[in-house]
């Protein structure tokens, strides 16, 4: 899945109502829509299907762990007005770096409801609510955000099945290119170690475990600081247990 | 069977309420397992989880819940090397579940209409078809949630439900297993500030400048958080922590 491949729709979209009320689509319908746009790996349509499924106008599929920087690469793809994104990613990671990896592990399919900040402007007869969803595809954290018109109330179990198709489609689309982006260039060997150390061992053991001079577990340990900008080694092993490297 | 160990201490009220309780909570989770197995007419449900982080040579599936009986370790141990690296490469890239075809003429796994989004172990290897799950949390509490029998045929619908289920499960057992450390090994506000710090790259003369204390007080607050922690040093310690939630 390309993270920068964002497809921003043109606000205001399909009225709210047409899209989200309008005609209902059984589950077999959408199973069937799902596969057809999963073979050609159209992400976008997938996720449109699946909103107008559960009910709701838009959808935002954003990946966690590269929201390191409040930027907006975490995008995976979206239909949301583009100044409602760029406004939601600030409040995003925000949000991610208050929670803990606990809360985090012990949220993952749970939708939430969250409002939207008082100063973003949204089209009249969408509710200032939004939904989330977060689950993960491998070592990727991905939430799916939906916005609904005011008056429709999104039931919990559609959300939750809506959810884990979403992890179904994402894993379909990933699995060819899997684990690209994903470990900040560092080496087997220095995710090796890294590993090792945050298991409490010191380089000497290290060095008798992999079978290596302690000077170059040393080494290993200075680019992984360099790479990842990290001033300390327990530092380093912070940011590689945070981002689940290790 | 076995499950999630109880920490073998010896016993006052308190601990055998909270032992009781625990157990009555497993007793609900295998009530509910039971009720998916019976609802696509498996024989059996196991559930592993992930054990260890990071590479690969240092993590394996283990059987946490199972109906096995007298037979859990044979058959985990049966399950686990047929299949156990084909579902650890998975779980790391994809959450699509898994199915298999058991060894006998009719032990297969089906589903009519969800071929697209299931992935196939090699058939017949074992003497009974199933239906792997995969949960995955993050950090922690990873997983499969299993259903094994000789014909199994479940249509999307029905393994949407229960794959929404299972990860209710997985969600549930790593809830149990926050509450099982918290009250043992509860670390003091300061002790968490100075780990906080220290994962965020600060060093301990650092930290007590901030802190307003000496090196020796930041050192000494690390070492009985490594102490707390079950750790051998304090990188270890911050690892743990942050796997744990006391810091982010």
């Amino acid at each position: 899945m390309d993270a920068l491949q964002t497809e921003i729709a043109i606000w205001p979209a399909p009225i709210a109502g047409v899209r989200g009320v309008g005609r209902p689509v059984s589950k077999e319908q959408l199973i069937r829509r799902l596969g057809e746009f999963a073979e050609r790996g159209n992400l976008g349509k997938g996720l449109a299907a699946l909103t107008e499924y559960v009910g709701a106008t838009h959808y935002l599929l954003a990946r966690y762990d590269l929201s390191q920087d409040e930027g907006l690469d975490f995008v995976v793809c979206s239909d949301w007005p583009f100044d409602v994104v760029k406004r939601l990613g600030k409040v995003m990671s925000q949000l991610h770096s208050k929670t803990n990896e606990m809360e985090k592990c012990l949220s993952v399919m749970q939708p939430v409801f969250m409002s939207l900040p008082d100063d973003i402007d949204i089209a009249r007869g969408t509710s200032r609510e939004y939904c989330s969803i977060t689950f993960n595809v491998g070592r990727a954290r991905l939430s799916l955000m939906l916005l609904f018109p005011q008056d429709v109330i999104l039931s919990q179990e559609s959300l939750r099945d809506v959810g884990l198709l979403t992890g179904y489609f994402a894993s379909f689309t990933t699995e060819r290119g899997a684990r690209t982006d994903r470990d900040f260039e560092l080496t087997e060997r220095e995710l090796e170690c890294l590993f090792w150390i945050a298991e409490g061992k010191t380089s000497d053991e290290i060095a008798v475990i992999l079978g290596i001079s302690r000077n170059t577990i040393n080494n290993y340990i200075t680019s992984v600081m360099r790479k990842t900008a990290t001033k300390t080694r327990s530092e380093a092993i912070a940011y590689a247990v945070r981002n689940n490297l290790v | 069977m076995t499950y999630f160990l109880p920490h073998a201490r010896t016993g006052d009220d308190a601990k055998a309420g909270r032992q009781q309780a625990r157990a009555s909570k497993a007793a609900t989770l295998v009530a509910r397992l039971q009720a998916m197995q019976k609802q696509i007419n498996a024989k059996n449900f196991a559930v592993l989880r992930l054990n260890g982080n990071g590479l690969p040579a240092t993590r394996k599936l283990s059987c946490v819940l199972d109906n096995w009986g007298v037979d859990t370790e044979a058959m985990a141990h049966e399950l686990v090397s047929a299949y156990g690296s084909e579902m650890l490469a998975h779980l790391d890239t994809s959450l699509l579940p898994i199915l298999w075809n058991g060894t006998g003429e009719h032990q297969a796994a089906e589903t009519p209409d969800f071929g697209r989004f299931t992935q196939r172990l090699t058939a017949r290897l074992l003497p009974y078809s199933g239906l792997a799950l995969p949960v995955r949390l993050g950090a922690q509490g990873n997983g499969y949630v299993l259903f094994l029998g000789s014909y199994i045929d479940v249509p999307s619908e029905v393994i949407i439900d229960l794959h929404g289920r299972s990860c209710q499960i997985m969600t549930d057992l790593l809830g149990a297993d926050e509450r099982r450390m918290l009250p043992s090994e509860s670390l003091s506000d300061r002790e968490i500030g100075c780990l906080q710090m220290a994962g965020d790259g600060y060093i301990s003369e650092e930290i007590a400048e901030k802190m307003g204390l000496s090196v020796h007080t930041v050192n000494a607050y690390l070492g009985a958080a490594t102490t707390k922690l079950d750790s051998v040093n304090r990188i270890q310690a911050i690892a743990k922590a942050i796997r744990l939630g006391y810091i982010s």
